[in-house]
């Protein structure tokens, strides 16, 4: 029978990074199973935005060295391509007084930290957005780190960098059991054609089928997933540097290196489940609001639209951790919009909590265990 | 050249109209393709394209290939094979990526 140390469930950038810093800890009998191929879930269909600009000191300084790693990931994966990390900033938006409120604190706990955002008047945001038509804006906060990632380019990179230190990536190959031994603890998998793979640690990286992937061992994880569509325009010539966003219109809105314009909007009616299909109502509503607010955009045409699914959990912060009840159950889930601008320092601590080593960072306060406490992670700063 | 005579089709021709292609004066019948029209006089590079600037020309003709994607009254990106000819349009070439106002 097949053996592994760990087996990763999930190939999207959550789980190449976990595997990656698996395996250049010296841990090399990894083996990573993805359904389809990889990036095709989440990761693939994200708008790969990554920003330090967040309003809580754990998701600023997750957020931050995430970056900083994103930085010189080319150079660290010995990657052959490159991921395109255009660092043109983000200027989120703030419509009203308490929202601006909030933005302040914002600033002054990311600068505490180290952050280079700052406030910036509609005047300055102007500057920044020429096109940018200000209206009742009161203003915003601007940080020159933030910025967009092609996400297929960075699964791959970390994926062969991974692949190079011994881990066994097999797409195509879906998981359908996760077998226990008599005292709970996690024992093997089992695949769709009926392999079994012995392995006394599962990494339950599934993003929006992670709550499946929790059922196969009898796990009840609080997260569900949630459609949220997302369009291309044509590409035109560079003319927007950052990333504008409004968490009032739960808007963003970027320009890719390539010249196109990614860009989506949040429905707070959408039902929880699977569905990844598209609507013209959202074709409408994205439109109208973007080009309310930056009419230039009128002439530029959609050439494509898609969904991918947030994996939701109560308080919109992820689950990081082994599962008390199922040892050797570990999970990386529940992102909730943003496990891919995540995904350098998820792989770093979960191959830390897997291998026993010291915390880079404490995330204790990630743990499943934190809803049933009630201790829920109160992020003002999410679309 | 314009197909005159065609076995399904019955082209109505629009009036004479000019308009300017790259700063010269050109003819063509209003509401036909402004891809028609450029075609008949002659011109065969309509674009060229983003990364090594080759020449594109008249390709697909419905609308889906952008090879013919040209800068119009100061508007990137407009595909001229499906766009209808007015009088006294700017039809200028686009250089890679069109250009937002």
């Amino acid at each position: 029978m097949k053996t592994a140390d760990i087996v990763i469930i999930g190939g999207g950038i959550n789980g190449v990074s976990i595997a990656y810093n698996l395996a250049v800890r010296g841990c090399r009998r990894v083996v990573l199973l993805e359904r389809k191929t990889l990036a095709s879930g989440s990761t693939g269909r994200c708008g790969a935005g990554v920003r330090m600009q967040w309003g809580t000191e754990m998701n600023c300084r997750l957020a931050r060295d995430s970056i900083l790693r994103f930085e010189r990931l080319n150079q660290e994966l010995e990657y052959d391509g490159d991921i395109e990390f255009k660092q043109g900033g983000y200027l989120i938006l703030a419509f009203h007084q308490r929202q601006w409120e909030q933005f302040q604190k914002n600033v002054a706990l990311q600068n505490s930290l180290g952050i280079p955002s700052r406030l910036v008047s509609p005047a300055e945001a102007r500057r920044i957005v020429p096109h940018l038509e200000v209206g009742d804006l009161i203003g915003g906060t601007f940080c020159p780190k933030d910025g967009h990632i092609n996400p297929f380019k960075a699964t791959q990179a970390y994926a062969e960098a991974a692949a190079r230190l011994g881990v066994e990536i097999r797409k195509f190959t879906e998981t359908v059991a996760i077998g226990k031994d008599a005292a709970g603890r996690v024992q093997r998998v089992t695949l769709a054609d009926g392999e079994v793979i012995e392995t006394p640690v599962v990494v339950n990286a599934a993003g929006p089928y992670s709550q499946l992937v929790g059922e196969m061992a009898g796990v009840a994880l609080p997260v569900h997933s949630e459609r949220h569509q997302i369009l291309v325009t044509e590409p035109v010539a560079p003319k927007q540097g950052p990333m504008v966003m409004s968490f009032a219109h739960g808007l963003y809105c970027q320009q890719t290196p390539h010249g196109s314009f990614i860009m989506g909007i949040g429905d707070p009616h959408e039902p929880r489940g699977f569905d990844t299909g598209h609507s013209w109502q959202f074709l409408e509503d994205v439109a109208s609001k973007v080009t309310t607010m930056m009419p230039a955009l009128k002439e530029v045409r959609v050439v494509r639209q898609w969904s991918g699914l947030y994996n939701m959990t109560p308080d919109a912060q992820p689950i990081l951790g082994e599962i008390p009840e199922v040892p050797g159950y570990f999970v990386a889930v529940g992102f909730s919009g943003h496990g891919f601008m995540l995904a350098p320092m998820t792989g770093v601590l979960l191959a830390e909590m897997i291998l026993g080593l010291a915390p880079t960072m404490d995330v204790s306060m990630l743990n499943v265990g934190r809803f049933a406490r009630g201790e829920l992670i109160r992020e003002p700063s999410v679309v | 050249m314009r197909i005159v005579e065609h076995p399904i089709l019955d082209f109505k021709r629009g009036r004479l109209v000019r308009f300017t292609f790259e700063g010269r004066e050109l003819e063509g019948f209003e509401g036909e393709p402004i891809a028609a029209a450029l075609h008949a006089a002659g011109v065969r590079v309509l674009r060229r394209s983003a990364k090594l600037h080759r020449p594109r020309g008249f390709f697909c003709a419905i609308g889906n290939c952008s090879s013919c994607l040209m800068v119009v009254d100061g508007v990137p990106n407009v595909r001229v094979c499906v766009e209808k000819l007015r009088p006294g349009i700017r039809v200028e070439r686009q250089e890679g990526h069109g250009e937002l106002k």
